[in-house]
């Protein structure tokens, strides 16, 4: 995990831009927190910076919570993403799970479980950068010892009493 | 004499003493004769003169009968005359007789007439009697079906109502919760908390005015009638309805002019009205690809003019008629009550106004809203 972590928060409630930030940077200390009141200033943003974590409204205006995420997905596929749905919206719930959305936080937000909520999908986010990193690596390794494999298999039976022993 | 003259003249021979005296006896006799012939002489000369007058007398008497035939001419002309008006005169006592008989029997007629009247007249009264049990009957129905009509655009508002509350709720729990933070990592400075604290009475602040709002909406108050600004009410009504309309990006524009029209009527039920115009245009714009609704209003000399159009596809032709009848509705099963615009049209029929809608085709339906104004002073009380 990076030392400063970035988050953004869109939403189009000026108070709750005020609040959620300020709770952000009290839980969980030397995050960078920016925002955005819109879907489309949102876009703006991630164009020129890769956030840790972005939290977005469902309900807004213009382009709403879920088409945004859609677009994540294609302009910057690995960021998790974590979407604030009204209480009891389920159906948005599952469709923003569905559109790949790594976690939802019901309003009115608790604290602590959003807190919980963006580090575990930054930690995901991280292991799962490490796993792939590990992929590529064990990737590269396998494709290195097929290459000695075939090499082997290229020169046969050159010192058969190895094979026995 | 003359015997006696011959008498004195044989005395007088006889006798010539006698005769002197017969000579003047005599001469006595002559001058009496004289004196006879001068009186007769002037007797006659009076005759003349008396003739000569009777002549002349004669002459006047001949020209005052020629003017007296004259006259009788005259007379005669005037006597025909009369006579003739005496003949119209009489043809036309004769037409007033007619007259008068066609009156007294029209009198008659009349009479008849006044007695079926009277029976008609106790008839209307019990019918008015009857037809004001009926109207005051339907308007406690008509009051019934408002309030129910708000319970239910209440039921329809409740989703956005419910994320409008949800909002400010959120945020203060978020503020407060910062507060206690800082409180708890025991942060000196006073100003952030505070701040913190703030933000969040702001926010009750919002939530209150939506709650205090919705409860005023939902009450069963008696229906006054008061002046009340018509803008006020499209404001509050548009308070209501603004979060659902920002989310679904329906654009809003309001031009009520310069003026300020001030109506006699019900603040809460006129409000109830636009409402149900505002969710019926927001349902109307939904699959449009433009979404505005327009609020026009006009003010003129002793009503005011509103129209509310939105940009959706219409009023199928032929509904126009219908779409203000009571549960009728294109919406989906469960989705309209189908009274909304029936309540809209009462209430505007109770505040003496009236409505109706325009759907050309190809084009958003509009709805024309006609008021009467509050007189001027009651207008002037209010202020």
């Amino acid at each position: 995990m990076t030392t400063t972590l970035s988050v953004l928060i869109v939403d189009d409630d000026p108070a709750l831009l005020q609040a959620l930030p300020q709770a952000l940077r009290l839980r969980m200390g030397g995050v960078t927190v920016e925002t955005a009141e819109s879907a489309a200033a949102a876009l703006e943003r991630i164009a020129v910076q890769d956030y840790d974590a972005i939290v977005t409204d469902i309900k807004m205006p213009g382009m709403d919570g879920l088409a945004l995420l859609a677009e994540i997905r294609t302009r910057r596929p690995d960021t998790p993403t974590l979407i604030i749905t009204g209480h009891g919206e389920n159906e948005l719930v599952v469709r923003a799970l569905r559109g790949g959305a790594c976690d939802f936080i019901q309003k009115p937000i608790d604290r602590g479980y959003f807190v919980a909520a963006l580090y575990r999908a930054i930690w995901a986010h991280v292991q799962n950068r490490k796993a792939k990193d590990r992929q590529l690596a064990l990737e590269s390794c396998a494709e290195e010892l097929e290459r000695i494999v075939q090499k082997l298999e290229g020169e046969p039976r050159a010192v058969p009493g190895r094979a026995e022993s | 004499m003359p015997e006696t003259a011959t008498q004195e003249r044989q005395a007088a021979v006889a006798d010539p003493g006698a005769a002197v005296t017969a000579e003047q006896r005599l001469r006595a006799h002559v001058e009496t004769l004289e004196r006879r012939l001068r009186k007769r002489d002037d007797q006659r000369r009076a005759m003349l003169h008396i003739m000569g007058d009777l002549s002349e007398f004669n002459k006047r008497l001949a020209n005052q009968r020629k003017a007296m035939l004259h006259v009788l001419a005259d007379y005669e002309q005037d006597r025909r005359r009369l006579a003739r008006q005496t003949e119209r005169l009489d043809s036309s006592r004769r037409a007033l007789l007619h007259i008068l008989q066609d009156s007294h029997q029209d009198k008659l007629r009349l009479e008849a007439s006044r007695k079926a009247m009277i029976h008609i007249m106790g008839d209307l009264r019990e019918t008015t009697a009857e037809m004001q049990r009926r109207e005051q009957e339907l308007r406690d129905k008509q009051e019934q079906l408002v309030q129910a009509g708000k319970l239910a655009t209440l039921g329809e508002l409740t989703t956005g109502v419910a994320h409008e509350l949800n909002n400010p709720l959120n945020n203060i729990g978020l503020f407060v919760g910062n507060a206690v933070d800082l409180i708890e990592l025991a942060v000196t400075e006073k100003g952030q908390i505070v701040r913190e604290l703030g933000h969040a009475m702001q926010q009750v602040s919002k939530a209150t005015e939506i709650i205090s709002h919705l409860r005023t909406f939902g009450r069963a108050a008696p229906v006054s009638r008061e002046p009340i600004s018509l803008r006020q009410v499209i404001e509050r009504a548009l308070s209501l309805m603004r979060e659902q309309l920002r989310l679904r990006e329906i654009e809003v524009t309001v031009d009520l002019g310069p003026e300020e029209p001030v109506v006699l009527g019900n603040a809460i039920q006129l409000e109830q009205v636009f409402i149900n115009l505002l969710t019926n245009a927001r349902d109307a714009v939904a699959e449009a690809p433009r979404k505005a609704i327009r609020i026009l209003g006009s003010t003129g000399s002793g009503a005011v003019e509103v129209s509310l159009a939105d940009s959706g596809h219409g009023i199928p032709p032929g509904l126009e008629r219908r779409i203000f009848d009571p549960f009728f509705t294109t919406k989906e099963v469960g989705k309209g009550t189908g009274l909304g615009l029936s309540i809209t049209y009462g209430i505007i029929n109770e505040h003496g106004g009236t409505i109706s809608v325009v759907s050309p085709p190809g084009e958003g339906a509009t709805f024309l809203i006609h008021l009467p104004l509050a007189p001027a002073e009651t207008e002037e009380t209010s202020r």
